[in-house]
């Protein structure tokens, strides 16, 4: 393992420890939420990052029909995976959230279901990658599909701003609007799944090429 | 360009022609609608009607999967008569092909709802007759938006193992952004404004419908190449 690695790896690890402290001890309780406010913190980061991995779907679907390298249809599979797990992770703390706050795990709320669409969505791409058998088809045309789907995670994300919607814009032109000491564990929080998001995609890369190179072998073989 | 979108036309012409003397796609998907209507009524209808909104956001639903009647055979015709290879190596630019069967969804789906729209508005009991240019315009570019995303569908699914049971997968994630806009702005124009402004929401519309013929026009070619 290389020193940059062990030292990602680190901070990362310094990074999300410090996320669980700022998260459970350092955040004092809401004055109208109390304690839930804690849901708050494993909601937002995930559903950033998940954004994010779809973003990097989209990248890596135009990097490989520009390039044609393999590696970035293999990182954009996994993004599309890792983005369909955070996204759970948003939708199970959101409605542990939503029942807190509105005493109902699931309000039919624009970005409740804009965030539930967006996870068929990309499992769909998921289920279509899966049925194309060549190899190179399934890059390039899984590449193509990864493009064309990204509006989606857009009108996911504008949702809370179209429609009139339970969800509280706390992040707008003027800026935050929370305390000072939930905007740091936010900040926190961000920072620490990011990483994790980071490691989780190289790890699984890894995996992802070893077994593309072990399939190789066989069909070689065969 | 100008020899593009003449390709694109000569394209749509084909196929337009091809569907006349067939005639019967547009009309099994004329029926699969009427069948859905009464699909639909038997889970809605309530005290002998179907509130407004509910009404006319059926209509969208219902179009939405027609769609998928109409659209799923555009690449595969050409595959299964061997002349997809003959679009691919035409010398004319990719995003015109795609442009062309935009254009016959658009025209396929078009037939089909200037007789579906007025029956559904009045067996589901609503009107658009509050504003007539704002429901032409949004018929419009909404068969527009899901033919452009119904077209890209149907070319994504050539390489599939399973194209029928996979086009709705590829369909689906495509074409839902559009339709909640579109069942959004069909409820405004049949119950009157709403919170949120009907044009904000159409001006959303129109950008998607843009955002996806660039984005499928632009990566077109990898789909006639593979």
């Amino acid at each position: 393992m290389s020193n940059t690695r062990l030292i990602f790896l680190a901070v990362a690890a310094v990074i999300s420890l410090l996320y669980v402290y700022m998260t459970w001890i350092f955040s004092p309780p809401d004055a109208i939420l109390g304690e839930n406010v804690r849901i708050f913190f494993q909601h937002i980061a995930p559903a950033l990052v998940a954004y994010g991995l779809f973003g990097g779907t989209l990248l890596c679907g135009v990097m490989y029909l520009w390039k044609g390298d393999l590696k970035y249809d293999i990182i954009g599979a996994v993004s599309i995976k890792l983005g369909l797990l955070f996204t759970t992770i948003t939708l199970l703390s959101g409605m542990l959230w939503a029942n807190a706050a509105w005493h109902s795990p699931w309000n039919w709320d624009p970005r409740e279901t804009t965030t539930l669409i967006l996870w068929i969505a990309y499992a769909c791409i998921l289920a279509y990658r899966a049925s194309v058998t060549d190899r190179e088809a399934r890059a390039q045309f899984g590449s193509i599909f990864g493009i064309v789907a990204f509006p989606m995670v857009l009108l996911s994300y504008l949702s809370i701003r179209i429609w009139n919607t339970l969800h509280p814009i706390v992040i707008d032109e003027s800026g935050f609007h929370m305390g000072i000491e939930h905007m740091m564990t936010l900040f926190v929080a961000m920072i620490a799944v990011t990483m994790i998001a980071l490691i989780m995609v190289e790890l699984a890369y890894k995996v992802d090429s070893a077994y593309e190179k072990l399939m190789r072998i066989r069909m070689s073989r065969s | 360009m100008t020899s593009g979108l003449g390709a694109a036309l000569a394209i749509a012409k084909k196929d337009i022609i091809i569907q006349l003397r067939k005639k019967f796609e547009a009309f099994s998907m004329f029926l699969f609608a009427l069948i859905a209507v009464l699909a639909y009524s038997f889970a809605l209808v309530s005290q002998g009607s179907i509130p407004a909104d509910v009404g006319s956001a059926m209509l969208w639903v219902i179009i939405f999967f027609m769609g998928m009647f109409g659209f799923a055979p555009i690449f595969l015709s050409e595959s299964e008569t061997g002349t997809l290879r003959g679009l691919a190596t035409a010398p004319i630019p990719a995003w015109a092909v795609y442009v062309g069967k935009v254009i016959y969804g658009f025209v396929l789906m078009g037939i089909v709802e200037v007789f579906l729209v007025p029956i559904i508005s009045i067996l589901f009991g609503f009107s658009f007759l509050n504003d007539i240019p704002l429901t032409v315009a949004v018929l419009v570019v909404g068969t527009l938006d899901l033919s452009a995303v119904g077209s890209m569908a149907s070319a994504l699914v050539m390489p599939s193992e399973a194209k029928a049971t996979v086009f709705p997968l590829v369909y689906f994630p495509t074409a839902t952004s559009g339709l909640i806009l579109l069942i959004e702005i069909t409820k405004i124009i049949v119950l009157g404004p709403g919170v949120v402004p009907i044009m904000l929401l159409f001006e959303i519309l129109l950008a998607h419908l843009i955002a996806m013929l660039t984005l499928s026009a632009s990566v077109f070619h990898f789909a006639l190449s593979p």
